[in-house]
C-alpha cells in the first residue's frame, strides 16, 4: 500500500475512534434500558427482503449482552491504534473488519427477528475470519483460520435448521412469529430444536467437545480482536443459549424439560475441567488465555444449566434466578477480565515479538503497568476475592450448593459433582495463572527480546486500565452490578429480580436477608474482605522498614559456584510438570529427549527435548473424523473418472431411476 | 382442425419424432445424425403447428417458426460447418457398440410408455399419447450423449434432448410460456456456438480431439 505513513495512522485512528464512538452510544443504549426502565426499544429497519420485515429490538437481556459487547469494544479501541501501529501488516484493512464485527456482534445481540440475527452472526463470522488470517501470514494460521471457518459455518447449518423450522409454521421471522410457532410444539422436537440450537451456538461458544477451533484461531488475531473474539463473541454465542433455551424455545407453561438442563450443565462442567486443564499446559501466552476461556463459558453453562433445572416456568424459584444471575453475572465478568488479559498479552508481545512465555521473564521490571494490570486479571479470573471473578465464580458456588439439596435425586447428585468440579476448576486456574504470570514476569530475561522490552504506549495501558476499572468495581460493589441484571433474569425467569434474592445493600453479595425467598445462603462482604486485604497490605509495608538486626547485604544466590544463569529459573514446563503427572490419563503426554554424544557416552554435546500433551478431542473425535471423510472422498473419486459420457450417464441412471421410483406410487 | 384430426396427427408426429431420434442413435456417420436431428425439428415444428391450429394459440405457431428456423437450419448448418472446417474422420467413435445402444433404447422406450400408465392424471385431449414419447426423446437424447465419444455428437444428443423437452411440454401444457420458450432456444444456440469455438479453438491451437481433455482430471 502506497499510503503515506502518517494519513495511514490518522485513518486508522479515525476508524478506532469511530467505534468508540459506536461503543459509547451503545453503552448509554443498554444502560438506559437496563436501568432506566425505558421498556423495549423496538425499531423497524428498512425493507430489504420481499418475504421478511427485518427489526432490531433491545430488551433487558439483549442489552445485557449488548453492555457486555460494548466495555470491551470500548477498551480495545482505546488499544488498537498503538498495537496496530507496531507492527501490522494491513492495519486499514484490519480497521474495518473490526469495526464491521464489533458492530455485527451488536446487532445479533439486538436483532428483533431471525433474519436479522443470522445475517449479522454471519457478518460477525466472516469479519473475525478476516482478523484471524490477516495478523501474520504463516501456513498456520490460514489452517487455523478455515477450521474456524468450516466450524463455525456447521453451527450456522445447525442454526439455520432451527430458524426456518421454526419460520416456517410461525409464518414470519421476528422473535414473536417464533415464539408462537415455539409454542405448538410436541415435547420431542421443542427437545430435538434445542440440542440442535445449542450444538450450533455451542459450536462458536467453544463448548467442549467443539471448541478445537478456538485455542487456534483466538490467537493468531490481533490481540485487541483475540480480547473480543474470547470476552465478547463466546458471550455473544451465549446470548443465543439464553435467547433460545429461556425464552423463545421454552415452554410456557411448566418447567423446562430436565433433559436441556442435565446436557447443558454436563457441558457446562466437561468445559470447565477440561478447558482448564489443557490450559495448565500451553506455554504460548495466548493460547493459554484462549483454553482458558473454554474454562469459563464453562462455568457460565453451569449457571445456565442448574437454572434450566432449578426453573419451574413462569414464577418464583429464588434458587433459579441466584443460578442464572451468577452465569450472567460471571458472562460480564469474564468479558472485563479475559478482555484484560489478552491485551495485557498482546502488550507483552507487541513489545518483545515472542509469544512462547519460555523466552519471557523478568518483566516486571521492564514494564510495571503491563505487568500490575495483568496482575489484576490473573488474581480476577483465579476467582480470588475482592475481584470480580470471585463474586460470580462464588454465586455459582452457592448455587449449585443449595441446588443440591433443593433438586435431590440424580439431578441434585449431578449438581453436586458440577459444585466439586468447579471448585477443582478454580483451583487449578490459580495454579495455571500462578504459571503464566510468575514466567512471564517474574524472574530474569530468558532471552534478548525479553531484556530490551521498554513499557507500551499510554493509548495500550489505558484499554486496558478501562477493564482493569471494571474488574475492580465489579469485585467491589457487585451490589450494584445486581440491579443490572434484574431486567434480563426477570424476562427470562419471572418472579423476584437478583436484586431482591441477593441482597443489595451497596456491598453485600448474599445474605440471609432474603428470607422471604427461602434462601439460607453464607453471606459475604467483598469490601469486607477487600478492606481486610488493603490493611494486611498496609501492615506488611509498614513492616518492611522494621529494623533488622543484621546489616543488609545484596548478594547472588547460591548455585554451588555456577554463575548463576536465567537458566536456573522455574520454567514453564516444569511448573506444570506435577500436574502433567497427575492428570496423565488425560494428557497422553509425550516426550522425546534427543541426546548427542560425543566420541565417549558420557560427553554429552547437546541435548534436545520437546514434549507434548494432546487435547483428547482432537485426538479421539476429530482425526477419526477426518479420516473417515478422506476415505469416503478417495472412494467417491474412482468414480470420477473425467470422461463427459461417463457423468452423463450417470445423469441417464439418475433420471430412469428417479421416474422409476416416483411414478411407482 | 377438429380436435380428433389433430390427436390423430400427434400421435403420428410423435411415432416420426420417436423413429428420427432412434435413427440419430443408430447413425454410424456424423452427417447422417445431423440430418436425422435436423428432420426430428422438423417434425417438432409441424407437430407446433398442428397444436396451435387446433388450439388456437398463437404463441405455437411463432414457436414452430422458430423452431424451423433455428433448430431444423441454422444449428445444423453450424455443426456441418464446424465438421468440414476441422477436418475430422467422418465416422462416429462409440463408447458403447450402435447395437447395444439401440437395445438400451428399445429398453428406455418400454419403459417410458409403461410409466404413462401411472402418469395417467396429466393425460391431455389433444395430445393422448404425447406424453410417453416426450419422456423417451428426452432419455434417448441423453443417451445419445453418453454413449457417443465425439463432443460435435453429443451437441447433436443435447438437441434431441430439448426437441423431447419441448415436446413433453406441448404434451402436457399445451406450450409453455412463449419468454420461456425462447429463452430455452437462445440457450440452446449459445450453447451450440460456445462448443463451436472451443472445438475449434482446440483443434487449431493445440491440435488434439476435445475428447482428450478427459486425461486433465485431478
Amino acid at each position: 500500500m502506497d499510503v503515506p505513513k502518517p494519513l495511514l495512522r490518522g485513518a486508522v485512528w479515525l476508524g478506532h475512534l469511530l467505534i468508540l464512538g459506536g461503543a459509547s452510544a451503545g453503552a448509554t443504549l443498554a444502560l438506559r434500558v437496563l436501568i432506566g426502565g425505558t421498556g423495549t426499544l423496538y425499531l423497524t429497519l428498512p425493507r430489504l427482503f420481499p418475504f421478511a420485515q427485518m427489526s432490531l429490538s433491545v430488551d433487558g437481556l439483549s442489552a445485557f449482552f449488548l453492555l457486555v459487547v460494548t466495555l470491551v469494544t470500548a477498551a480495545a479501541a482505546l488499544y488498537g491504534p498503538s498495537y496496530l501501529g507496531a507492527h501490522a501488516k494491513a492495519p486499514l484493512v484490519q480497521t474495518f473488519a473490526l469495526g464491521v464485527f464489533v458492530a455485527c456482534m451488536a446487532g445479533v445481540c439486538c436483532a428483533g427477528d431471525g433474519l436479522t440475527f443470522l445475517l449479522a452472526w454471519e457478518g460477525m463470522t466472516l469479519a473475525s475470519y478476516v482478523l484471524v488470517v490477516s495478523d501474520t501470514r504463516s501456513d498456520e494460521n490460514t489452517r487455523a483460520g478455515l477450521l474456524y471457518l468450516v466450524m463455525a459455518h456447521a453451527g450456522t447449518a445447525a442454526l439455520l435448521v432451527v430458524f426456518l423450522t421454526l419460520a416456517e409454521r410461525g409464518h414470519g421471522f421476528d422473535f414473536d412469529a417464533l415464539r408462537t410457532a415455539a409454542h405448538s410444539l410436541q415435547g420431542p422436537t421443542r427437545t430435538a430444536l434445542f440440542m440442535l440450537a445449542l450444538v450450533g451456538f455451542g459450536a462458536k461458544a467453544g463448548v467442549v467437545p467443539l471448541h478445537v477451533w478456538l485455542p487456534k484461531a483466538h490467537p493468531a488475531a490481533p490481540s485487541h480482536a483475540s480480547a473480543l473474539m474470547s470476552g465478547v463473541m463466546l458471550k455473544v454465542a451465549l446470548y443465543g443459549i439464553f435467547r433460545f433455551g429461556f425464552d423463545i424455545l421454552a415452554p410456557t407453561d411448566g418447567p423446562v424439560p430436565a433433559s436441556w438442563g442435565w446436557t447443558v450443565l454436563v457441558l457446562g462442567t466437561v468445559s470447565a475441567v477440561i478447558g482448564v486443564l489443557l490450559a495448565l499446559q500451553q506455554h504460548d501466552l495466548k493460547r493459554l488465555l484462549a483454553f482458558h476461556s473454554v474454562e469459563n463459558v464453562g462455568i457460565i453453562l453451569i449457571g445456565a444449566g442448574l437454572a434450566m433445572l432449578l426453573t419451574r416456568g413462569r414464577g418464583a424459584e429464588p434458587l433459579a434466578t441466584l443460578a442464572l444471575a451468577a452465569s450472567l453475572l460471571h458472562t460480564l465478568n469474564h468479558a472485563a477480565f479475559k478482555g484484560l488479559l489478552f491485551l495485557g498479552a498482546g502488550s507483552v508481545i507487541s513489545r518483545t515479538g515472542v509469544r512462547n512465555m519460555e523466552e519471557l521473564g523478568g518483566l516486571a521490571r521492564r514494564m510495571p503497568w503491563t505487568t500490575w494490570l495483568f496482575l489484576l486479571g490473573a488474581v480476577a479470573i483465579s476467582a480470588l476475592p475482592p475481584l470480580n471473578g470471585f463474586v460470580s465464580e462464588w454465586m455459582t458456588f452457592q448455587a449449585l450448593l443449595l441446588g443440591v439439596g433443593k433438586l435431590g435425586g440424580a439431578s441434585g447428585l449431578l449438581a453436586g459433582v458440577a459444585a466439586s468440579m468447579l471448585a477443582l476448576t478454580g483451583g487449578l486456574a490459580a495454579a495455571c495463572f500462578a504459571k503464566a504470570f510468575g514466567v512471564t514476569f517474574l524472574g530474569r530475561p530468558r532471552s534478548i527480546h525479553a531484556e530490551q522490552a521498554t513499557e507500551s504506549p499510554a493509548p495500550m495501558i489505558a484499554g486496558m486500565l478501562l477493564l482493569g476499572g471494571a474488574c475492580v468495581a465489579l469485585g467491589l460493589v457487585p451490589g450494584y452490578a445486581m440491579r443490572l441484571l434484574d431486567g434480563p433474569t426477570q424476562e427470562l425467569l419471572g418472579g423476584l429480580g437478583p436484586s431482591a434474592v441477593v441482597s443489595a445493600r451497596g456491598p453485600l453479595v448474599l445474605s440471609g436477608t432474603a428470607a422471604t425467598s427461602g434462601l439460607a445462603a453464607t453471606s459475604i462482604s467483598v469490601t469486607a474482605v477487600a478492606t481486610l486485604l488493603a490493611l494486611l497490605a498496609a501492615v506488611a509495608w509498614a513492616l518492611r522498614g522494621w529494623p533488622r538486626r543484621a546489616p543488609r547485604r545484596l548478594a547472588p544466590t547460591w548455585t554451588c559456584g555456577m554463575l548463576p544463569s536465567s537458566r536456573f529459573d522455574y520454567t514453564a514446563t516444569a511448573f506444570a510438570k506435577p500436574l502433567r503427572l497427575i492428570f496423565a490419563a488425560v494428557y497422553r503426554p509425550r516426550r522425546a529427549i534427543a541426546k548427542e554424544t560425543g566420541p565417549s557416552p558420557y560427553v554429552i554435546r547437546r541435548l534436545g527435548y520437546t514434549g507434548e500433551v494432546v487435547d483428547l478431542a482432537e485426538t479421539v473425535l476429530y482425526t477419526r473424523l477426518k479420516r473417515w471423510v478422506t476415505a469416503t472422498a478417495q472412494g467417491i473419486r474412482a468414480y470420477s473418472t473425467g470422461r463427459i459420457h461417463g457423468y452423463i450417464a450417470f445423469v441417464l441412471v439418475t433420471l430412469v431411476v428417479a421416474l422409476l421410483f416416483f411414478a411407482r406410487t | 382442425m377438429s380436435v380428433d384430426l389433430a390427436t390423430r396427427l400427434i400421435d403420428v408426429l410423435g411415432a416420426l419424432l420417436l423413429f428420427s431420434t432412434l435413427l440419430i442413435l443408430a447413425a454410424g456417420q456424423l452427417f447422417r445424425a445431423i440430418y436425422a436431428v435436423a428432420v426430428q425439428s422438423v417434425f417438432l415444428a409441424i407437430a407446433g403447428a398442428v397444436l396451435g391450429a387446433a388450439t388456437g394459440n398463437p404463441d405455437l405457431w411463432i414457436i414452430a417458426g422458430i423452431t424451423i428456423v433455428v433448430k431444423a437450419v441454422l444449428l445444423p448448418w453450424l455443426l456441418i460447418w464446424v465438421v468440414r472446417r476441422i477436418q475430422i474422420p467422418r465416422e462416429i467413435e462409440s463408447v458403447i457398440p450402435i447395437n447395444a445402444t439401440l437395445g438400451l433404447a428399445a429398453g428406455i422406450v418400454v419403459l417410458a410408455f409403461r410409466l404413462n400408465a401411472s402418469l395417467g392424471p396429466v393425460r391431455q385431449a389433444i395430445t393422448g399419447n404425447a406424453l410417453p414419447v416426450g419422456i423417451a426423446v428426452i432419455l434417448l437424447g441423453v443417451l445419445v450423449m453418453a454413449s457417443r465419444r465425439k463432443a460435435l455428437v453429443q451437441m447433436v444428443g443435447l438437441f434431441a434432448m430439448e426437441n423431447g423437452i419441448f415436446f413433453t411440454a406441448m404434451a402436457v401444457s399445451q406450450g409453455m410460456p412463449l419468454i420461456i420458450e425462447v429463452g430455452v432456444i437462445l440457450d440452446v444456440v449459445l450453447g451450440a456456438l460456445v462448443m463451436g469455438i472451443l472445438v475449434l479453438r482446440v483443434r487449431s491451437s493445440v491440435d488434439t480431439d476435445i475428447a482428450d481433455l478427459e486425461s486433465l482430471r485431478g
